[in-house]
């Protein structure tokens, strides 16, 4: 086990930091696009409620 | 519970991150690549601390920049990604199969005939760090380890006997292979060019280096950077069967 470890410690340490940092670089930027998402989705509604007739079909 | 779900989720995903990163890392330690990639994760880092603290247009130059240097990574070193992918099917699961206890025999066997006669060999064992450098130095061979080959390759006056032999797995992948010499000025001025080879690679990377002495028949291993002289069968067989596996190390 200790061997384990020890065996490529400082490459093992590397891949560790990366990771973290591509983790959190990732999650920031699939939060980011949530929160874009969510405000596309409100400012839609919101011009659906202020104009209602904007999607209605043309009567015949 | 739901945020153990996902502080649980953020560790598995961390956890692969990491087992690709070190995959990676690993398979490049060994080839040309780690200085390409050493500065392409340069520029990934430089990249996102720019973009954190905002800094827009030394971020577009980065962000060109490392478009560039992923396509150049993957057009320079297109050989060695081949390789890497096709060894992900073959080399590293076969290694669970290897009859290790099989190879280490042939070696000994091989060492302690190359020693009665006081014939030169130098034996470089892969282990985890990717030997493909030395590799490239030296002939393809891909053949199975047998004592009767290992004899030959040494055998005086052949064109194979010059340089160092490099075991991969099960196979003998490459003869006549370059070794770096030991800049260590602690090393006795009375070593000779192939213990200090041996010494050099091994201080380089994590393989197991085995020297027979072309002026004593002495045997002897070299593991990171330091030599173990004048071993004897069991001695050498021991060894190797402990560093091959450095799990077994532990085991009782």
């Amino acid at each position: 086990m200790n061997n384990w470890i020890v065996n490529n410690f400082w490459i093992k340490i590397v891949s560790l930091v990366l990771a973290i940092i591509t983790w959190f670089y990732v999650n920031e930027e699939l939060i980011k696009e949530k929160k874009m998402a969510k405000q596309l989705y409100k400012s839609s509604v919101l011009s659906h409620i202020q104009n209602p007739s904007y999607d209605k079909k043309p009567v015949k | 519970m739901d945020n153990y779900l996902s502080l649980l989720k953020m560790v598995i995903e961390i956890g692969l991150l990491w087992f690709v990163y070190y995959g990676i890392l690993l398979f490049a330690r060994g080839t040309r690549g780690v200085y390409v990639l050493r500065g392409i994760i340069l520029i990934t880092l430089i990249f996102i601390i720019t973009k954190q603290l905002g800094f827009n247009r030394i971020n577009w130059i980065f962000t060109k920049i490392f478009a560039l240097s992923i396509l150049a990574f993957l057009i320079i070193f297109q050989q060695e990604i081949r390789r890497g992918l096709a060894n992900i099917g073959q080399r590293r699961w076969s290694r669970f199969f290897l009859k290790e206890a099989e190879i280490i025999s042939e070696i000994t066997t091989a060492c302690f005939l190359l020693s009665k006669k006081k014939t030169g060999a130098l034996i470089a064992i892969e282990r985890e760090t990717r030997l493909e450098n030395y590799i490239e130095s030296g002939i393809e061979i891909d053949a199975k380890v047998n004592s009767e080959l290992l004899i030959t390759i040494f055998t005086p006056n052949t064109p194979l006997h010059d340089g160092g032999i490099v075991i991969t797995g099960e196979r003998v992948a490459a003869s006549g292979c370059l070794f770096p010499l030991t800049q260590n000025p602690k090393v006795s001025t009375t070593l000779g060019t192939r213990h200090r080879a041996a010494l050099g690679l091994s201080e380089e990377t994590d393989a197991i280096v085995v020297v027979v002495s072309e002026e004593t028949g002495g045997v002897s291993v070299a593991i990171g950077g330091r030599l173990t002289h004048d071993l004897d069968r069991e001695s050498l067989e021991r060894v190797l069967s402990n560093l091959y596996r450095p799990d077994k190390k532990n085991r009782k």
